[in-house]
């Protein structure tokens, strides 16, 4: 491996900064303030990519190394306009995540796991082999369990263990699907190959397998989405999860669900993915309402927080399966949207908890009149979880209910419902938790400080120039969902 | 030229980022002077004026419509939207009178609440709301518009909020919220229906109009019913109207600005609109004039045993909004913009004559509270007597002129029904202002504080200039009756006068008809009230006294079943059924391995009991297989 690519650098920085870190006894600040800079480097890498990026649908940035090579396992990266939505998206997350994760006083163990988990996301991120990127999958995982295992509260064994086991279940069935694709290759094609770009060219494969490798793969999907009904991990894994912890697995992971099941499903499977398009839109739209409502009556913030994530991710799913560049675009822009407002949302909850204790909805009150720029960054990502014109969050639903209507009628009516869905919970605790006065005693209420609206502020303008001029960020993917539509779906014609 | 749209709406937008920015600036780090935020607020409202007739001259010279594009907004596929801006007859007529009462409301909201300590706050929202609610106006496309039109709502909610302190006001700003997002709901999917069948020429109103006619009609007619679900909850109409009236929660300025002047004429623009769509399906329009007709009937019993000044003057201006619908409905387009015009003046004043008064009497609302205000400030008395008048409309007062049209278009077009409804809600009308203008104003309370709180001229200034617009504006639309040429309403072209169907006879009897029901409303109110007794207690009960218990009705089926059925997914569905069913696989799990777990028990004996059970099995099936 002498040559070593951009991506690579992205992915192995964190990786060896966290190793260099563990066996150097520097102390848990001198740790904190490295991770930091390394997530800053990397900004700056994605930055460079983007600006360099090419508009058109294919892959870009390819790094190819044999690894195993009896099998056919390649070190195999690249990167199309939606990967690279994603990785622009995580860049700028990590850094503001850190500045807010700052002041909460955490040991040395937590920031070498946070660089790890970046490892991992963005291997998951490039890998077009899918040994890489099972490998990459798994491998994120296991500091996110150490996070909510070590740092987490309330039953946070029990739930570390809930959902360890439930990911590592549905991942099981995508690996069992992974292999049973690579010897189907090996008899069709007399060789070994888990490069994605290969498997799609087996024909061999029944029908009705190909239908259960495809579930295989959903049903690793659908639990980190979650998709109703592998959701029932999320609820006590958020609330017990410490602030880094859920923000990761809320805003990135999930998002990285949402991703593989784009650029692996589709062109592994888009015969299948036309014909089971209506179950899926059908169990986005069903998880859109289902957690919504299921999200007005929670008392604690984060388990509120937990079914609005769901809810927004099956609209996100919805919006996948739509089968049109504009459900897919919307989809690819929520994804964006609702990651910055919903990691937003949890670093600021992770203030609360900071200053407060963990408390439950009825517990706060009269939040705004003691922290006014809490107060203001709080709304702001109120705002674009709830999807009001001028936020990224509008565009995207828009979009999202437009490409449901051109697929079907019934279907768009009852996605527009997500202008009262999650209008309906986040008012009420907006009002009751941050800005009505109670009896409560939120003495201990600190304002943020210029680090944290330096993390803030960033999101916050984006949310803003992603609302009034999505243009500018949209033409980067339309190439990539215009390729995986018209060449690869073949869909794209109808429109 | 076409650059000076945006720049109207830019002008507020950007004074409320600097307000907002020194605001928090103010109360994060050291406290700043007031003369920050009120410069860059109070200019912005008139910039815009200035610019908006800089446009009316040139429309006015050479009947041109400007357009301009400064960006693309959005492009996928076929699906271009542009930032656009289109100022045709309609949105500068829009933008004039919005600028002019705005800024008005701006000055006196200075004098209102300089005393307070969100200053800076209000006005960073009230400028916010002028931006949003002048580029729902200027927007060239529906989509654009929707932009405003949800822009302006939240800052309704953020103003009805203000003082969020108190549970109460964030509750009546969610619920505007929520019931105008209900409206918002019908408006979106009415969009997305059109959009499906004209997107591929783009989706500006202009080339909306070019397809309309490819549109089967059915769909047409769902379309219009949606776009007007959303008219409904922006502009208080029946079964969305719930919100106006808490909406008197915010500050009195706030009222005046967005709940009587401004936004909540937002649905009534946007049916004028789209003009095009609804000509083509009268069977809506029809629809919508019931509906306003009902608004109009229902507010105005409501209003006629309320006490709270605001409150009476919050179910008014529904009641008028229904007026304006009746005439959308029946397309009669500029006779609702005429309305919506003079009830901007004299609806303002209304309010800022009740907040002087609430001002004066430190914050009490109870009109049995006040009585004899007219010693006490002559300005005033003067002010809220020619608004008063100008909405019981008696002649020569602006609102009767613009509301005799409305009930001439109603009896013209044949709909008898509506327009006994519209008679009758006038005689009321004018019975429950007169109630409202006697109780405070002439009777003899010598019950309340005689310390009364000094209000300033910069307060008074504005009621003033609306007097002499609610006095006047009646004369832009001056009926060819009285030897006027209906000049708005021409001026308006597509939107302006249908020609009516009657002799001068007929109109001449409906003209008298309706300065007989005014007259007959304020006898009413004046054998009632002018000599009102404080020390009897009104009556606080009954059916219309507690608004036909709408309220709770909503409440137990909306909100209590939303929660219990919210409930009942968590923890019913969730909780006890989903995950149980997960968990039980992987309890199942347990137990089969348990089960499998007895025969691994380090009993070697047992082992080598199955050892010798298996071999013998083997060699008894061999034997029988090779006999």
């Amino acid at each position: 491996m002498m040559d070593i690519g951009i991506l690579s650098i992205i992915i192995f920085l964190p990786m060896v900064v966290a190793l260099i870190l563990l066996l150097t006894p520097i102390n848990q600040n001198g740790t904190r303030n490295m991770a930091f800079i390394v997530s800053v480097i990397i900004f700056c890498l994605a930055l460079f990519i983007y600006t360099n990026f090419q508009l058109t649908g294919t892959i870009q940035l390819r790094e190819f190394h044999p690894w195993i090579k009896a099998y056919g396992i390649n070190y195999s990266l690249g990167i199309d306009g939606f990967s690279l939505i994603v990785l622009m998206l995580i860049a700028t997350l990590i850094p503001s995540a850190y500045l807010l994760l700052w002041n909460n006083n955490r040991p040395k163990n937590y920031w070498i796991s946070m660089l790890f988990i970046q490892s991992g996301i963005s291997g998951t991120l490039f890998s077009l082999d899918l040994i890489l990127f099972y490998f990459f999958w798994e491998a994120m995982l296991l500091p996110v369990f150490m996070i909510i295992g070590l740092f987490g509260s309330g039953n946070r064994v029990y739930s570390t263990l809930k959902v360890t086991i439930y990911t590592i279940m549905g991942s099981l069935f995508m690996f069992v699907s992974i292999l049973y694709l690579g010897v189907a290759f090996y008899y069709e094609f007399g060789s070994w190959s888990f490069e994605l770009s290969d498997l799609v060219q087996i024909t061999t494969i029944s029908h009705g397998h190909r239908v259960l490798l495809f579930l295989g793969f959903m049903l690793a999907f659908s639990i980190k989405i979650p998709l109703f009904p592998f959701h029932t991990w999320l609820l006590e894994t958020y609330s017990n999860s410490p602030t880094g912890g859920v923000f990761l697995l809320s805003s990135i992971m999930a998002k990285l669900g949402a991703y593989a099941l784009v650029r692996f499903m589709i062109p592994l499977f888009p015969d299948i993915f036309v014909e089971l398009s209506s179950v899926f839109v059908g169990l986005g739209i069903f998880g859109l309402v289902y957690f919504g409502i299921a999200a007005i009556s929670q008392h604690n913030i984060k388990k509120m927080f937990a079914y609005s994530s769901a809810s927004h991710l099956g609209f996100i799913t919805a919006g996948i399966f739509s089968l049109n560049v504009h459900g897919m675009m919307g989809s690819a822009f929520l994804i964006v949207a609702h990651a910055m407002a919903t990691g937003g949302l949890f670093l600021l909850v992770g203030v609360l908890e900071r200053n407060l204790g963990i408390r439950s909805i009825d517990g706060m009150g009269g939040i705004a009149a003691k922290a006014p720029l809490f107060t203001v960054f709080f709304g702001i990502m109120v705002l674009c979880t709830v999807g009001i014109p001028g936020t990224n969050g509008f565009v995207a639903e828009l979009l999202i209910v437009l490409g449901l209507f051109k697929y079907n009628a019934f279907a768009g009516i009852l996605s527009a419902l997500t202008v009262l869905v999650a209008a309906s919970y986040m008012f009420w605790l907006f009002q009751k938790a941050i800005l009505a006065n109670s009896e409560n005693d939120v003495s201990a209420m600190v304002d943020l400080d210029w680090k944290e609206v330096l993390g803030l502020l960033p999101l916050s303008l984006l949310i803003i120039a992603m609302g009034i001029y999505p243009d500018l960020f949209l033409y980067k993917i339309e190439p990539t969902i215009q390729h995986y539509l018209m060449e690869i779906l073949h869909v794209g014609a109808k429109v | 030229m076409n650059a000076l749209l945006a720049w109207i709406v830019l002008i507020p937008l950007i004074s409320a980022v600097f307000v907002g920015v020194a605001y928090m600036y103010s109360i994060t780090k050291h406290p700043i002077s007031k003369l920050w935020f009120t410069l860059p607020a109070l200019s912005a409202p008139f910039l815009s004026f200035a610019l908006g007739v800089v446009l009316f001259r040139e429309i006015l010279d050479v009947n041109c419509v400007f357009t301009y594009k400064p960006y693309m907004w959005l492009s996928l596929d076929s699906f271009d939207i542009y930032m656009g801006f289109l100022g045709d007859k309609l949105s500068i007529f829009m933008v004039l009178f919005i600028c002019f009462v705005g800024g008005l409301i701006h000055i006196y909201a200075a004098a209102y609440m300089s005393d307070d300590k969100g200053y800076g706050k209000f006005f960073f929202y009230f400028n916010l709301f002028l931006s949003s609610m002048l580029l729902l106006v200027l927007a060239d496309g529906p989509l654009i518009m929707f932009i405003g039109w949800e822009g302006v709502g939240l800052c309704s909610y953020l103003l009805i909020s203000f003082y969020f302190t108190d549970p109460l006001n964030v509750v009546a700003g969610n619920k505007a919220f929520i019931v105008n997002r209900v409206g918002d709901l019908g408006f979106l999917i009415g969009l997305a229906m059109l959009y499906f069948y004209v997107a591929d020429y783009g989706f500006d109103y202009a080339s909306i109009q070019s397809k309309i006619s490819e549109i089967p009609l059915f769909t047409l007619q769902i379309i219009g019913v949606m776009l007007f679900v959303g008219a409904m909850g922006k502009s208080a109409q029946i079964p969305l109207f719930v919100w106006l009236p808490d909406a008197m929660a915010g500050p009195t300025p706030v009222s005046a600005l967005i709940h009587a002047a401004t936004m909540v004429t937002a649905g009534v623009y946007m049916v004028a609109r789209f003009y095009f769509l609804y000509e083509l399906i009268p069977s809506v329009g029809l629809f919508i004039a019931y509906m306003g007709a009902f608004s109009a009937l229902f507010a105005a019993v409501i209003a006629t045993k309320q006490s709270d000044i605001k409150k009476i003057l919050a179910y008014s201006t529904m009641s008028q909004l229904g007026y304006m619908f009746i005439a959308v409905g029946l397309g009669a387009y500029s006779s609702a913009l005429f309305h919506v015009f003079t009830h901007a003046f004299f609806k303002a004043l209304l309010f800022m004559g009740a907040g002087a008064i609430i001002v004066i009497l430190h914050h009490e609302q109870n009109i049995f509270k006040m009585g004899g205000m007219r010693r006490v400030s002559p300005v005033v008395y003067i002010c809220m007597l020619i608004a008063t008048l100008a909405i019981s409309g008696v002649p020569p007062f602006s609102g009767f002129f613009s509301k005799d049209e409305i009930l001439l278009v109603a009896f013209s077009s044949g709909e008898y029904l509506i327009w006994g409804i519209a008679v009758f809600s006038a005689i009321l009308t004018a019975y429950y202002m007169f109630r409202l203008f006697f109780v405070v104003f002439e009777g003899k309370n010598f019950l309340h504080v005689n310390h009364f709180h000094e209000i300033s001229w910069v307060m008074k200034a504005p009621l003033v200039v609306l007097a002499i617009g609610s006095l006047f504006a009646g004369f832009m639309g001056l009926p060819e009756l009285f030897g006027g040429s209906h000049s708005m309403g021409t001026w308006l072209g597509e939107w302006g006068t249908r020609a009516l169907h009657v002799s001068y006879q007929t109109e001449w009897i409906l003209l008298g008809i309706n300065i007989l029901i005014s007259l007959l409303g304020i006898a009413l109110a004046y054998r009632k009230f002018r000599f009102y007794d404080f020390t009897c207690k009104e009556t606080l009960s009954g059916w219309v006294y507690n608004k036909f218990y709408i309220d709770e009705l909503y409440d137990l089926l909306f909100v209590r079943s939303l929660k219990k059925l919210s409930e009942f997914i968590a923890v019913s569905v969730d909780i006890n059924s989903v995950d149980r069913v997960i968990m039980g696989f992987s309890h199942g799990f347990i137990k089969v391995g348990k089960l499998i777990a007895v025969v691994q028990n380090a009993n070697v004996r047992l082992y080598a009991l199955v050892m010798i059970l298996g071999v013998s099995a083997c060699s008894i099936y061999l034997i029988a297989i090779l006999g």
